[in-house]
């Protein structure tokens, strides 16, 4: 491994003039499951790496406040999985962060960096996306909110500008019955990256939010007003019409070695049917 | 009673006591290559290229040695000229990389420093001049004309094949074929493919070597450790008993761990140092170290209406990589029952070991034998279906019985095969009803065990009655240990505890040829059991003198010492027979099975692996998945000395086979480099990926050549998984399967190719 310098912040001020003095040359720990990869094989070679496990202000920890549901910077994927508050009113979260990597890398994943490192098959993507969350970064000039629809860019970029620290995530509680589910695609059963993501929340008023990722530079999200998603009743050909305009943006890569093309296209209309099935079901259980 | 006065008993075989070693392993505390600390040690780290195939045109080192803690950059100019080349079957393989590289890993320097992290460091900042030539990666590539030749013809003097990348035919067979295929009712024929592969041991490979006075002593994660020590002894020049060859047990070694890699290598560098040097593999270095042959298989078998075979015709293609190691070996071996274990009154195979510029391939668990397998059984359930029989009705039909001829010029069929096959029929609940989406399958695997062998092994009884067991077999997980302890503790009346296994130093334990081919409960059982013989037979010398009787009225068994009048135990004879000097009794035997010169492999089998595996999964038609919801596996072991070790081969091997079955497999680019290197890509089997449910079973008939009428069985179970898997989603879905692994995507595909050939027939 290549020789970096290490600090671990106490503040978050800190934190952000180490950021501020170093710029590009500094890469953040939080639980590491990206960053010790890519510092082992290293495709990262930062010249200091710094630790924000002993800053305050992004403890972990899933608080509901004032409608919304924050979830500090650091809390981790075992955690967000196992919450009263994630599986009561943002299920899709709780199933998508169930199934990031291994037990033991739940164990030390956050949902902040999963979002940060803004890999397309993030699984925590799609739900924060359908559950419309917000990404709140501090930064030298203060503290910014970044809606997560405009936060991803593509593979490794986001829009978070230098200097910036992401310190939360928030979601609105949901104001009516809500029906969501995560669904994923991998080559097996056991820990794996997935060659296809998506999730959907429906609503009582019948607009579906769905969202899906891998299958292009960044996760998609589509919102589909005309109910017909909603609609138990609908045919399958009215649903298919609808998948076809919600699936226009994707744009799987012909060089990824994980799934072909239109094998992940085919894939993207299956599991759509299928967590809309699902989604339809809990809103029904509501 | 006990021999030792102790009154614990003796663990028997036949019996299951705890893993000798087994809480070293589970605990950590076993010592592995990896662990093996020498003051003084260099971390050593190659240097590769990220391309497969490349002419070297100049290597400059200077940023590198710039690089704080550097000793060394070692490259082929540091190396006797000509560069000095190994391998077990061919010496084609040079110690470094010499004017070109053959394959994407081929290390082309190494480094030599204090730390690893400085070793890293400077292998990044060695500077190689070259220029990429297109690589042949493929078997076709390979074999089209005017193909890039992977070998220097020069290096393959008299070889009529010289000229091309196929670097031997073979051709085996008996009866007449094309008068078999004259009179056959039915002939179906197809094309398979089995995908490369790599063992992915769980330790590590490693390799550490050390100055040792006018010699060398090398640690390695080595199958063969006398071998290894045969090759070092003749690239570096020196008497075999000046290299001293260390082989601790491995974790893990599939076939991937046999032969020497890159033990010369490092033994240059610690010679050019003066001091140890080390390398551990990374898994993403050990995928281009070892891998599996991957084939093309054409099978054509011949069907009367009554479902007997009259003939099978196969030609099978191995892709072996860039040097050949053992791989030609695995393509003879592996081709050769590639009948199967039916009576065949025709058969012809050619196979051909194709040389690519890819990894070298090398031995894998199965020997060559799954990838035929594969086509083979695949293609007889074709066959079945074409003529309206029973897929296990046709195998019940002509699988060969006790003293049947397979093929005429070696061993005959030495077990009851059709009891395996009944049983696992029966376990898989072969013929019942299945849910909707649910299919199952059945195949039978047929290996030839060891050609031939040579196992020496020495017993020592020490004068408190505790025992030493001598054995070179290298204990990588199968249990070797353990076995050979029970084997002494049978014979000699010594509880386990009191029992030591030495294995793994060339310079103290006797000559083993190998641990392979299952070989070692056989060929190194039957060494310790004769030389147990031999201690009783010393007993029985010593009692003789003692009570001035007749060597000839005396019986020493199983702890026992049996005089005319009474039984008395080891110690009544141990103790007075050594007296007050004390001393040992020392107790040698061998195990030999010569080589037959005029024999197709040059010798006939020791004995044959057979297993059955039925298997029945469920199938996702809309996403391709393939869940095992049963799998069953059994196979005639002869009589499982340690039915737990048995059962845990079986099921190893199981779990191991559904890897290259439904998803393990190196993807390639068009320059010959490898995609997938690691595991982040390259997939292997979890426990939440295994069959719901799995069974094992043995059949014993104690018909076996080994101790008490054992069989080597620790590969029989991976033979026909992929085989068993296939035909059961081939039967849940109509979907035909030619193509290995089976993941979601290429069953998806194969589901829509069955859709089209559906919608077509309707159509006309």
């Amino acid at each position: 491994m290549h020789a970096f310098a290490y600090e671990r912040p106490a503040t978050l001020a800190e934190a952000l003039a180490l950021m501020q003095a170093h710029g590009s040359a500094a890469r953040l720990l939080a639980g590491g499951t990206d960053l010790i990869i890519r510092l082992r094989d290293g495709s990262a070679r930062p010249s200091v790496v710094i630790d924000v496990k002993r800053i305050p202000e992004l403890d972990p920890g899933i608080r509901v406040d004032a409608g919304r549901l924050v979830i500090g910077a650091r809390t981790v994927m075992t955690d967000i999985a196992a919450d009263a508050h994630v599986r009561r009113h943002f299920l899709a979260l709780a199933e998508a962060a169930s199934v990031v990597g291994s037990v033991q890398i739940r164990n030390r994943a956050t949902l902040a960096g999963n979002i940060c490192n803004a890999s397309p098959a993030a699984d925590t993507a799609p739900p924060l996306l359908v559950y419309d969350a917000t990404v709140v970064a501090a930064g030298p000039d203060g503290t910014r909110r970044i809606p997560i629809d405009a936060f991803f860019v593509r593979s490794g970029v986001t829009t978070l500008v230098p200097g910036e620290i992401v310190t939360a995530i928030e979601l609105p509680v949901p104001d009516g019955p809500l029906g969501a589910a995560h669904q994923r695609r991998t080559r097996r059963r056991g820990h794996d990256l997935a060659s296809v993501t998506l999730s959907v929340a429906i609503g009582g008023s019948g607009t579906t939010r769905l969202a899906y990722g891998s299958v292009g530079p960044r996760p998609v999200l589509h919102v589909d007003g005309s109910g017909v998603l909603a609609d138990a009743s609908a045919t399958a050909e009215a649903k298919a019409r609808v998948f076809e305009a919600a699936f226009a943006d994707a744009s799987p890569s012909p060089r990824s070695m994980r799934a072909g093309p239109d094998y992940r296209l085919a894939m993207l209309r299956v599991l759509g049917a299928r967590a809309v099935a699902t989604a339809l079901d809990r809103l029904a259980g509501e | 009673m006990s021999a030792d006065g102790t009154g614990i008993s003796p663990t028997r075989v036949g019996t299951s006591p705890n893993r000798v070693g087994g809480i070293g392993r589970v605990t950590g505390a076993q010592q592995y290559v990896a662990d093996v600390r020498l003051p003084d040690a260099l971390e050593v780290k190659l240097v590769t290229l990220g391309v497969a195939h490349a002419r070297i045109l100049s290597i400059d080192a200077s940023a590198a040695l710039a690089v704080p803690g550097v000793q060394a950059v070692f490259t082929a100019a540091d190396l006797p000229r000509p560069v000095p080349r190994f391998g077990p079957q061919f010496v084609d393989r040079p110690v470094i990389a010499t004017g070109e590289t053959k394959y994407h890993g081929e290390p082309v320097a190494a480094v030599a420093a204090e730390t690893k992290d400085a070793a890293e460091e400077a292998a990044r900042l060695v500077r190689v001049a070259y220029e990429e030539i297109a690589p042949v990666v493929t078997i076709d590539d390979a074999l089209a004309p005017g193909a890039e030749l992977v070998q220097d013809p020069s290096i393959r003097p008299n070889d009529p094949l010289a000229g091309t990348n196929v670097l031997r035919e073979h051709r085996f067979g008996w009866g007449d074929v094309d008068a078999e295929a004259a009179t056959a009712d039915v002939i179906v024929e197809g094309d398979y493919t089995f995908p490369m592969v790599t063992h992915f041991a769980i330790e590590p490979h490693a390799y550490i070597a050390a100055p040792d006075g006018d010699g060398i002593a090398v640690w390695s994660t080595i199958q063969h450790p006398n071998w290894l020590q045969r090759i070092l002894s003749g690239v570096l020049g020196m008497p075999l008993s000046k290299v001293r060859v260390y082989a601790p047990d491995p974790g893990g070694g599939f076939g991937g761990k046999q032969h020497a890699k890159y033990e010369p290598l490092i033994a240059f560098m610690a010679l050019r140092t003066g001091r140890p040097c080390r390398l551990v593999l990374s898994l993403e270095e050990t995928f281009q170290a070892v891998r599996r042959t991957t084939t093309k298989v054409h099978v054509r078998h011949g069907l009367r209406t009554d479902g007997t075979i009259a003939f099978v015709d196969v030609r099978a293609d191995y892709n072996i990589g860039a040097y050949a190691d053992i791989a030609d070996r695995v393509v003879a071996k592996g081709s050769y029952p590639a009948a199967g274990p039916y009576r065949v009154p025709a058969v012809r195979i050619l196979s051909r070991s194709v040389l690519t510029h890819t990894v070298p391939a090398t031995a894998f668990r199965g020997f060559g034998n799954p990838q035929v397998n594969w086509a083979v059984e695949s293609n007889l359930d074709e066959a079945a279906r074409a003529l309206g029989i029973d897929r296990l009705e046709v195998r019940l039909r002509n699988v060969a019985r006790t003293g049947d001829t397979l093929n005429p010029v070696d061993t005959r069929c030495d077990g009851e095969w059709d009891q395996s096959v009944r049983k696992a029929a029966e376990m898989i609940g072969w013929g019942r009803p299945l849910p909707a989406g649910h299919g199952r399958g059945i195949a039978l695997g047929i290996k030839s065990g060891p050609t031939t062998g040579l196992s020496y092994s020495t017993v020592r009884l020490l004068s408190d009655g505790s025992v030493i067991v001598l054995a070179g077999t290298s204990d990588m997980g199968q249990g070797a240990r353990t076995v050979f302890a029970q084997i002494a503790s049978t014979e000699l009346g010594v509880p386990l505890d009191r029992i030591a296994v030495v294995m793994g130093d060339t310079s103290i334990v006797p000559y083993d040829q190998q641990t392979s081919a299952s070989r070692s409960t056989v060929l190194m059982g039957n060494a310790v059991l004769s030389a147990c013989r031999d201690v009783q037979a010393r007993l029985r010398a010593m009692a003789a003198k003692l009570h001035g009787i007749d060597e000839a009225a005396i019986e020493v068994a199983g702890g026992v010492v049996r005089l005319p009048d009474r039984e008395i135990g080891v110690m009544d004879v141990l103790k007075p027979g050594l007296g007050r000097m004390g001393g040992e009794v020392i107790g040698n035997g061998m195990a030999r099975k010569d080589a037959e010169p005029d024999h197709p492999l040059s010798g006939s089998a020791a004995f044959f692996e057979f297993n059955c595996t039925a298997i029945e999964t469920a199938v996702d038609e809309e996403t391709g998945d393939v869940t095992i919801v049963k799998h069953v596996t059994v196979s005639d072991v002869g009589k499982a000395l340690n039915p737990l070790q048995v059962r845990m081969q079986d099921e190893g091997a199981a779990i191991q086979g559904l890897g290259h079955t439904l998803m393990e497999h190196y993807i390639y680019d068009d320059a010959g480099r490898i995609r997938n290197l690691g595991a982040i890509d390259y997939r292997i089997p979890t426990s939440m990926d295994l069959p719901l449910h799995m069974e094992s079973a043995v059949v014993e008939n104690e018909d076996g050549p080994g101790p008490y009428g054992a069989k080597g069985m620790s590969e029989g179970a991976l033979l026909c998984v992929a085989s068993a898997v296939g035909a059961a989603v081939r039967d849940a879905t109509g979907a035909e399967l030619h193509d290995l692994p089976l993941t979601p995507e290429v069953v998806w595909r194969a589901l829509r190719e069955r859709d089209r050939r559906r919608a077509e027939e309707v159509a006309r």
